[in-house]
Formats: C-alpha cells, sequence, structure tokens
C-alpha cells in the first residue's frame, strides 16, 4: 500500500521538488498552497488553502483522512521569509511570518497529530534554517519565528514520543530558490562562507535528510534538528 | 444527533482506552475524566478526546472539543462523562 505524505507549500521551490520526489518513490501526495499547482499526477491532490487557516487545515485534514483512511508523513514546509533590519520591519510583517511559519506548521502538525496517534505511527518534519543558529543579521523576524518552530518541535516530539511519532527538522542553508532571490549577492556569498562547506545546497541535499527522518529505521529518531553544509 | 448517541459514543472510546490500558471499572455518566477520581491519566485524556472527535467526525460531526471555550469554562466539561456529553451536545 502506498504510503500517504503531507506536503505544505508544494507549489514551488523546495516543496515542489519533494513533492515530486516522493511521488517518483510511489507515495500518495498530498500538497496545499495558497495557490493552484500545475504538477499533475496521477498520486497527486493540490488543495488550496491558507496554512494559517485553522478551521481549513482542520477540515482538509479530516477530509484527506476519511479518503484515504491513514496519513503517514507530514512535511511543514510552507514558510515565508523577511529580509530586513528589525528597526525598519512593521508589525504587520511580523505577523505575517508567524502566522505561516508557525501557526502555518502548528496547524497540520495538531490536526495531522490527532490521526497519527490513533495510528500509533507517523513522521513529522518542520523546516527550520541556518538563520536561526547563525543569527544573522537582517532576519530578525524570519530566524525567531523559525526558533519558534524549532522549540515548539522539540515538546512536539516529547508529547508524541510514546504514540510510535517522530518529530524532526530540517535546517537547509541556501538553495536557489525564490527565498532568497532578493537577498543582495553578496549577504549571501557572506552567509555561504559561514559554513563549514562553503557552497549552495541542492534540493537533493534536503531528500536525503528527509529520507532519513521517514524512514521506518529511524523510530529512535525524534526532536532532532539537521542542519545542511556544517552549520550548527 | 441525539444526546445519547453522543454520550454512547464517548462510553466506547472510553471503554476502549481502558481496555488498551489493562483498567477494569464501571462506567456510566458520573465516570470521571480528570482530577484524583479519574482512572486515566492527562496522557489519557488526551488520547480520549481526540478518539472522540474523530468519532464524531466518523459520523459527519465536525467539531473541535479542545476549543478555547472548553478551555475558559469555569466548570471543566472534561470533569466527568455526563459533563463532557452537555458539552458535546451544545456545540453540535
Amino acid at each position: 500500500m502506498s504510503r500517504i505524505l503531507l506536503i505544505t507549500g508544494s507549489r514551488k521551490g523546495i516543496g515542489r521538488y519533494l513533492a515530486e520526489y516522493y511521488l517518483k518513490k510511489d507515495y500518495v501526495v498530498i500538497g496545499f498552497s495558497r495557490s493552484e499547482s500545475d504538477l499533475t499526477h496521477a498520486n497527486y491532490k493540490h488543495i488550496l488553502l491558507d496554512v494559517a487557516d485553522e478551521i481549513a487545515v482542520s477540515k482538509s485534514v479530516r477530509a484527506i483522512f476519511k479518503e484515504y483512511k491513514r496519513i503517514d508523513y507530514l512535511i511543514n514546509n510552507a514558510g515565508i521569509a523577511s529580509m530586513n533590519h528589525f528597526l525598519l520591519t512593521p508589525l504587520s510583517i511580523v505577523s505575517k511570518v508567524f502566522e505561516t511559519n508557525f501557526k502555518g506548521t502548528f496547524n497540520f502538525s495538531r490536526e495531522v497529530g490527532k490521526i497519527m496517534s490513533r495510528q500509533k505511527f507517523g513522521r513529522i518534519i518542520n523546516f527550520t534554517t541556518v538563520a536561526r543558529p547563525l543569527n544573522l543579521e537582517g532576519e530578525a523576524v524570519y530566524a525567531a519565528s523559525k526558533s519558534a518552530v524549532e522549540t515548539f518541535t522539540r515538546v512536539m516530539a516529547k508529547e508524541l514520543g510514546h504514540l510510535g511519532i517522530t518529530c524532526n527538522l530540517i535546517g537547509p542553508s541556501p538553495i536557489k530558490t525564490d527565498l532568497i532571490k532578493n537577498i543582495p549577492k553578496n549577504k549571501i556569498d557572506d552567509l555561504i562562507q559561514m559554513q563549514a562547506i562553503p557552497e549552495f545546497s541542492e534540493f537533493k541535499d534536503v531528500s536525503n535528510v528527509t529520507d532519513f527522518f521517514l524512514s521506518d529505521e529511524s523510530k529512535m529518531i525524534t526532536g532532532q534538528t539537521i542542519y545542511l553544509s556544517g552549520v550548527n | 444527533m441525539e444526546k445519547s448517541r453522543v454520550k454512547d459514543i464517548i462510553i466506547d472510546s472510553f471503554n476502549e482506552l481502558l481496555e488498551t490500558e489493562g483498567i477494569s471499572v464501571e462506567v456510566n455518566g458520573n465516570t470521571a475524566l480528570m482530577g484524583s477520581d479519574s482512572v486515566i491519566d492527562s496522557l489519557g485524556l488526551v488520547t480520549l478526546l481526540v478518539d472522540i472527535e474523530a468519532r464524531l467526525s466518523d459520523e459527519d460531526v465536525e467539531i473541535s472539543i479542545l476549543s478555547e471555550k472548553a478551555m475558559s469554562q469555569k466548570n471543566s466539561p472534561f470533569l466527568n462523562i455526563e459533563s463532557l456529553t452537555e458539552f458535546i451536545s451544545e456545540q453540535i
């Protein structure tokens, strides 16, 4: 029986790559974003929603469970970034970033966690960033939102550990996606020089880590964070 | 959904939880779900509430038991099976 995987933010970037990657592995993939996806595949379903919309997330997750009878994996990839000096950051941006990055992760984790707790099996992967351990200037709000995701994930790992559910984090270093397209080149170059491996990461570096976390053999791996490029 | 059906769902779910935990007690409306008289701990209560929500969903009743309203009530709706039945019936 195919494994059922939910990925938020699957329209583009890392989420899109992961959706296609796991479709190739014969998983059933259900992706979410606020706008339409052009990804078509017999085993792919796209659902339009805002991850911060509690009721929409709850209804969608329940409907998916009714249709597929289980949910094996959740990858909370949806995220937005705001690169600016914090003195120049309006509170409305802070709200937006936390709505998507933290509340979105919370909403999906809670609703899918309820189903996984009945199954006594599940894997949840949340996204953080190397901007968090590096405390990057200009990324105060984004890094703080991911700091919240990290703490949330570690506590969730404890609360769900006895139910056969693991919760882990991946922190990608810069990959050439839309998320970093507006950051000046010299800023990205400086960041890459802070890494133990001073290179851009690739999508396949991310799926290498998600494969590890999702694996049946990783049942004792929970509450852990893997940053790419040797950042810690 | 009739109140009696809500109560049946709660009792079925509770009995299943007790069976899993290897606990044998007689269950009725006054059976405590929290506090010193309860035979289940706080994690057991979480499991029970999640399971009841799912059972209601199976019968096309979509509610969130763990709402802000539930948390803010003067008398907790999770005290016993009767109070939980009342609370859920009000939500439907």
